[in-house]
């Protein structure tokens, strides 16, 4: 098993008695994109700032690459790169003037580095530009390229995706994807969009009401073990699987549903097929996120 | 551009004017701070010079001569002059003061040769002049005087008047209540030392001729109580010049508007003679 | 440390706050030589329709107070100590008279010291909140504290570098107050006046303002005294500046704050002179000028040694609470 690159144990945090964040623990491995999703207002922005050591935690602790936050900050920062709610930059200079700064913060990072995050993110023709004459989504750009000038080995995004128009959101989760595949980054995503988590994570974590509600893979999560069938006579498919397997279906607009193994599939459907049923559509029924979400969140609208 | 050469140049300048700032500001709290060497060295040189010099330069009929003291003007050889700036003639272009001024007018009426010497330090206060006798550097000098010409308070008023006239009043009879007893103080000490000379004080004029009744009301209230404590000694004679300046500022006063000028000193003295003759 | 240094300065050259601060000063600069130019040719023109005559030749004026110094100098009852007082007003009368100058033309360089002098309490004071007051809380207000506090540099580092960002420009603003202050009277005066004997060094003893330990010093070294001071009070406004800078999330209250303070302390100096507390307030103090050329102090008893160790510890104070605060303060930006 690859080691854990961020490790969040039973992180707390109280502001004037009130206590917003209740024992957080979750870690991600190397080259892994975690979702941490949840509604606005759940914790999520909390959590990461405590994790890039914007806030100080009033309970538990953060390490990262084996460095505790509390004890090794310097160590354990040089490891993270970071969004947290918007590419905020130095609008009165240009992005690589932006960069350059950063750059000089961290020990050992060369012109090269720089240039390199430029092209990455795709930013060549007008990185000398001022900042504030940017769209949205160059300082997006940028914001991710000065979260990666010193070649951290975390990446924090958050809500990066907040602000910008279709094409961007698919331009950045691109970057973002090539990113984690190409040089095994791992990435912590925040978000309050479930096909964001969805297109973009391997596993996920949900916050509530500043609680880890669960913790589990994209896959785990979405499988449900039900199958779905559209066939032209579903009133006699049922009668039928029923009788020669017990399977208990559920009928709705011409769809049947029962919960399958996946093995026991091919048989079925070939019965179905020497029996003289058509079918038109079979599937692994895929609880959408949503669903998921809601029914673990208590029905609260999330959107 | 910025790397090479704007930074490296901000900052030499920035660290050398800081050095000179911090040269400059150690140099300035060096030299107003009173108990530092400096100013120690040079006030450690004087007290030997004044401590010699009136003794060397005291002259030898001084010695010997105090025996009985005739009130009469003609038997008056030697004359000391202590107190303020108006005691040492500052303004008289002349540059007699008007106790050179007095001693003219005398000798119209005799020949005799008369002693005179000034102690008056300019800008003096009322307990500077008290110091000063208290050193007892000056006691052979008042010893051996036949009339002693004391000119004090101007300049204890006179810091008065830079405050505002609230602050001014209430701190009048603070400064009048220490003058009075720094006069006498003085006063004690010359009689001390000589129960016999004639003594005359100098009263204050208005040098800024203010319309401000209270403030005029002030200065005859010190005049007035100068001459009351003048009057416990029966030798001891108050000079008033109030009345003598009033009506000519401008032609009694020197270019700086505060001291008299050679016309304003000729008044004093004559005011002198007038008294005492 | 010093790449972090070199950070701060290049945002600070990069905000181009300089630039508005030297446009304040040379239009401040320019009115106030214009104003002194103005005063003393009306002065001049006055005494003359007042009096009648020609103005007495300061020279006569010169010459008579020199005799009459030296006459009274030649008394031998006189303290040594009044004698060397009265030795370096000779000295410098003899100078004015020697070199032809009128004592009370104005000049650019007793014009740039005068400026010091009269900007002291507020103005310069002024141009350094413009300097020092967004340093942190524009990072906060432009949300990019977050990429600063977010890199492998501990908090007390960055503000440090801050600070010392701050420092150096801090001390080049009193250094082009100077410059600009005497170039631009200069074009109004056209004397430099650079090496007329200057009288300081008051000392103050007993609460009276001591003349016998004066010194005499040429101008140009008497401006480098007087801009020392300006720097060391420049210096303390700049801390106090980067605490309350600190302290609240937008430049414009961080402006506002100290601008109340100056302006506030500046009352509570003239109304409440007796009320004790009042001498350990920074804005009494920092007139620090005045000790040296020896004029009336505001509290009576106030010494150089005792403004200049009250502003010290306003300043180590402010700098504690500002890396203090900075340290824990959490970012919600």
């Amino acid at each position: 098993m690859k080691s854990s690159v961020l490790k969040v144990s039973h992180l707390a945090k109280k502001i004037k008695k009130l206590q917003i964040i209740h024992d957080v623990s979750f870690d991600i491995r190397e080259g892994e994109i975690l979702g941490f999703l949840g509604p606005n207002g759940s914790g999520k922005t909390t959590t990461l700032r405590m994790i890039v050591g914007l806030s100080k935690p009033t309970g538990g602790d953060v390490t990262i690459c084996g460095h505790s936050l509390k004890t090794d900050y310097v160590k354990a920062m040089s490891n993270v790169g970071c969004i947290i709610e918007g590419p905020d930059l130095y609008g009165y200079m240009s992005g690589y003037k932006n960069l350059e700064l950063l750059a000089n913060m961290s020990e050992g990072v060369t012109k090269q580095d720089i240039d390199d995050a430029v092209t990455l993110v795709g930013m060549e023709k007008r990185i000398h530009d001022k900042v504030d004459v940017y769209s949205m989504g160059m300082k997006q750009r940028v914001g991710l390229a000065q979260a990666l000038i010193h070649k951290p080995r975390l990446l924090i995004l958050d809500e990066p995706t907040n602000g910008l128009d279709p094409q961007g959101i698919h331009e950045f989760r691109e970057i973002v994807k090539k990113l984690a595949r190409e040089t095994g980054i791992s990435v912590l995503v925040s978000s309050h969009l479930i096909s964001e988590v969805q297109l973009m994570c391997d596993r996920v974590s949900i916050i509530n009401k500043g609680r880890i509600i669960k913790n589990a893979s994209v896959e785990e999560l979405v499988s449900t073990g039900q199958v779905v069938w559209t066939v032209d006579q579903p009133l006699k498919a049922q009668t039928f699987l029923k009788e020669r397997f017990a399977l208990d279906t559920v009928l709705e607009h011409q769809t049947l549903t029962a919960l399958v193994g996946v093995d026991r599939l091919p048989g079925i459907n070939r019965t179905l097929v020497e029996e003289g049923f058509k079918i038109t559509y079979v599937d692994n029924k895929k609880q959408t996120l949503e669903n998921l979400f809601l029914s673990l969140t208590d029905n609260k609208s999330i959107q | 551009m910025y790397k090479k050469i704007i930074w490296p140049v901000i900052v030499l300048i920035a660290s050398l004017l800081a050095l000179i700032f911090l040269s400059g500001f150690v140099y300035s709290v060096f030299i107003t701070t009173g108990d530092d060497e400096l100013p120690v060295d040079e006030q450690a040189v004087p007290t030997d010079d004044t401590t010699e010099e009136p003794i060397a330069g005291m002259p030898e009929e001084a010695i010997g001569e105090r025996s009985v003291i005739d009130p009469n003007p003609e038997e008056w050889e030697t004359v000391l002059v202590m107190g303020d700036s108006l005691g040492s003639g500052v303004g008289d272009e002349d540059g007699l003061g008007f106790d050179q001024r007095y001693l003219e007018l005398l000798s119209q009426d005799d020949s005799l040769e008369r002693e005179l010497t000034n102690i008056s330090v300019p800008g003096f206060v009322s307990s500077q002049l008290a110091d000063q006798l208290d050193t007892g550097e000056y006691d052979l000098d008042i010893e051996t005087a036949d009339l002693i010409l004391i000119s004090i308070g101007g300049n204890d008023l006179n810091r008065l008047y830079f405050q505002d006239n609230e602050t001014m009043i209430a701190e009048f009879d603070e400064t009048l209540s220490a003058f009075l007893s720094n006069l006498e103080s003085v006063l004690t000490t010359i009689r001390s030392l000589n129960p016999e000379a004639q003594l005359a004080l100098i009263g204050l004029y208005d040098p800024y001729n203010l319309e401000d009744q209270e403030i005029n009301r002030l200065l005859l209230e010190w005049n007035h109580a100068s001459r009351l404590a003048a009057s416990a000694d029966a030798r001891l004679a108050y000079i008033p010049t109030y009345e003598a300046f009033q009506y000519h500022l401008a032609d009694y006063l020197s270019d700086d508007l505060f001291h008299p000028n050679g016309a304003g000193y000729q008044t004093i003295a004559e005011s002198l003679y007038q008294v005492l003759n | 440390m010093t790449a972090l240094t070199r950070n701060e300065l290049l945002k600070m050259l990069l905000k181009k706050k300089m630039l508005l601060i030297l446009f304040f000063l040379l239009i401040f600069v320019s009115l106030f030589s214009y104003g002194q130019q103005y005063a003393y040719e009306r002065n001049l023109e006055q005494f003359e329709a007042e009096t009648g005559e020609e103005l007495p030749d300061w020279r006569d004026l010169a010459d008579r107070r020199l005799d009459d110094l030296e006459s009274r100098r030649a008394n031998e009852s006189i303290p040594e100590n009044v004698r060397t007082s009265f030795d370096r007003e000779i000295q410098q009368l003899t100078y004015f008279i020697e070199n032809d100058i009128n004592p009370i033309t104005p000049t650019a360089f007793s014009f740039n010291t005068e400026f010091a002098e009269q900007g002291i309490v507020l103005f310069i004071p002024l141009l350094v909140i413009i300097l020092a007051a967004d340093l942190v809380s524009g990072e906060f207000s432009n949300r990019t504290v977050k990429i600063l506090l977010t890199r492998a540099v501990p908090r007390w580092k960055i503000l440090l570098s801050k600070f010392l960002a701050l420092f150096m420009m801090t001390t080049i603003l009193v250094f082009l107050v100077a410059v600009l202050s005497t170039l631009v009277s200069f074009l109004f005066f056209g004397e430099w006046g650079i090496n007329e004997p200057v009288l300081t060094g008051f000392t103050l003893s007993e609460g009276t303002l001591m003349s016998d330990s004066t010194i005499l010093i040429s101008r140009w070294r008497y401006t480098i005294l007087i801009y020392s001071l300006v720097w060391f009070v420049s210096i303390v406004i700049a801390s106090i500046t980067l605490m309350v800078s600190v302290l609240v999330d937008s430049s414009s209250s961080a402006i506002g704050i100290l601008m109340a303070a100056l302006i506030g302390g500046q009352f509570l100096q003239f109304f409440l002179a007796d009320w004790e507390l009042v001498q350990y307030f920074f804005v009494t103090n920092l007139d620090l000028p005045r000790y040296l050329t020896g004029s009336f102090q505001p509290v009576e008893g106030m010494t150089l040694t005792f403004s200049i160790l009250t502003l010290a510890v306003w300043a180590v104070l402010s700098l504690i609470i500002g890396f203090v605060q900075f340290s824990r303060r959490d970012v919600l930006v």
